[in-house]
């Protein structure tokens, strides 16, 4: 026996609504109501408000059948993992996070349930056949919104930079690649600026070596705010002599 | 099927590939969901995890392995054989996914690969909108 439950409509987050829908569960027909296909979850209930409300994370499986031969009308198939009716939507949804393989059958679908416990097999039944693939398809991107928690890694959100419209910079593309190069694989991975940028480091570095005895200031060649600023500096503005006219010399 | 953004797949044009979340790729990538997301077109047999089977044409497989086929027959546990037009497994409810004799594993794994890595290196590559690039110096 199913037990119906007060329901109100969803206020939020309605993908779908289908009127006129016959909700038949485990055989049993619940009668003629609306469903709700909603981002949180699946509901249908009656003319006089009473029905049922199902967790995405509990719905095994969802189709579409127009196969006459098995069920008399084409209408919207969902297998549900565990038993509605006398228990709580939520007990069932913790039993099913649980994974509780414990097949207790009070199932009046009758047979073997598998391993995996008990199922409810519920029917929508719409009165305008051609809303089904309207409801399978609100029903694919609800359920895809509530992965399964228990399957998560930790290792799942990539860190590097990939492609934002409101970012788009050409010359970050490479960042994102989390590899590290050796001296003569690297070099053909520079891109112009990174390039520039190890010439003027290297010029620098080697400078450094044959100009040691500059006080901390200014230099003819380079200049400290280069090495303040490192990443800003084009390596082409760079000229010998800009600082001439500086007043100290300490050479 | 798809998390993270709309993706909606009208079911009456063709299938389209859908990688829609940088989440959905870096999971795609570090695991073998690659390889059943390269079933799409084929027509294969899916095991669920209570005994019932689903053999159809993959439309999609999300980075959750959440699958949805088309055409499909779909075997219950107890042995009655159905037709459905569409289906959508939750990924969580896959036992077995059967590869078709015919594909090349390792190709497969490789091209949707690089079909992640194209869409990653995108602006690298010279794509994207232009007019919110970043000044050269």
């Amino acid at each position: 026996m199913v037990l119906l439950k007060n329901l109100r409509p969803p206020t939020e987050g309605v993908r779908h609504e289908q009127a006129e829908t016959t909700a038949v569960m485990d055989g049993q027909m619940l009668g003629c109501g609306k469903l709700y296909v909603a981002e949180t979850r699946l509901l249908w209930f009656d003319n006089s408000g009473m029905g049922f409300s199902l967790e995405y994370p509990t719905i095994g499986l969802h189709a579409i059948s127009r196969d006459v031969s098995a069920y008399p009308q084409e209408h919207l198939y969902v297998m549900v993992n565990g038993k509605l009716g006398d228990e709580n939507e939520s007990d069932m949804a913790e039993k099913e996070a649980g994974d509780d393989d414990d097949s207790s059958s009070s199932s009046s679908s009758g047979g073997d349930d598998g391993e995996e416990g008990p199922i409810t097999e519920i029917r929508f039944v719409p009165s305008d056949k051609t809303a089904l693939e309207l409801m399978f398809t609100a029903m694919c991107e609800c359920q895809a919104l509530h992965p399964d928690p228990e399957d998560d890694d930790s290792d799942n959100d990539f860190e590097g930079d990939e492609y934002d419209v409101e970012e788009a910079d050409p010359e970050h593309g490479h960042a994102d690649v989390p590899t590290f190069y050796t001296c003569d694989e690297g070099l053909s991975a520079l891109t112009q600026e990174g390039q520039a940028t190890l010439e003027r480091l290297e010029g620098m570095l080697a400078q450094s070596v044959s100009q040691q005895y500059h006080m901390a200031g200014v230099r003819t060649e380079g200049s400290s705010a280069e090495l303040e600023d490192g990443m800003e500096v084009d390596a082409a503005a760079m000229e010998a002599g800009q600082f001439e006219d500086a007043d100290v010399e300490h050479w | 099927m798809e998390s993270g953004g709309a993706g909606s797949l009208p079911s009456d044009t063709r299938p389209v590939e859908v990688f829609n979340s940088i989440r959905e790729r870096t999971i795609a990538e570090n695991s073998m969901v690659v390889l059943l997301q390269g079933l799409q077109g084929e027509v294969t047999t899916v095991d669920l995890r209570n005994e019932s089977t689903a053999r159809g044409r993959v439309v999609n497989v999300d980075a959750f392995m959440n699958i949805r086929l088309e055409e499909v027959v779909y075997r219950d546990w107890r042995g009655n054989d159905t037709q459905m037009q569409d289906l959508f497994i939750t990924g969580r409810n896959v036992r077995y996914v059967h590869i078709p004799d015919h594909m090349d594993i390792t190709k497969t794994i490789q091209s949707q690969l690089a079909k992640i890595h194209r869409v990653r290196n995108f602006a690298s590559e010279g794509g994207g909108r232009k007019e919110f690039a970043k000044k050269t110096k």
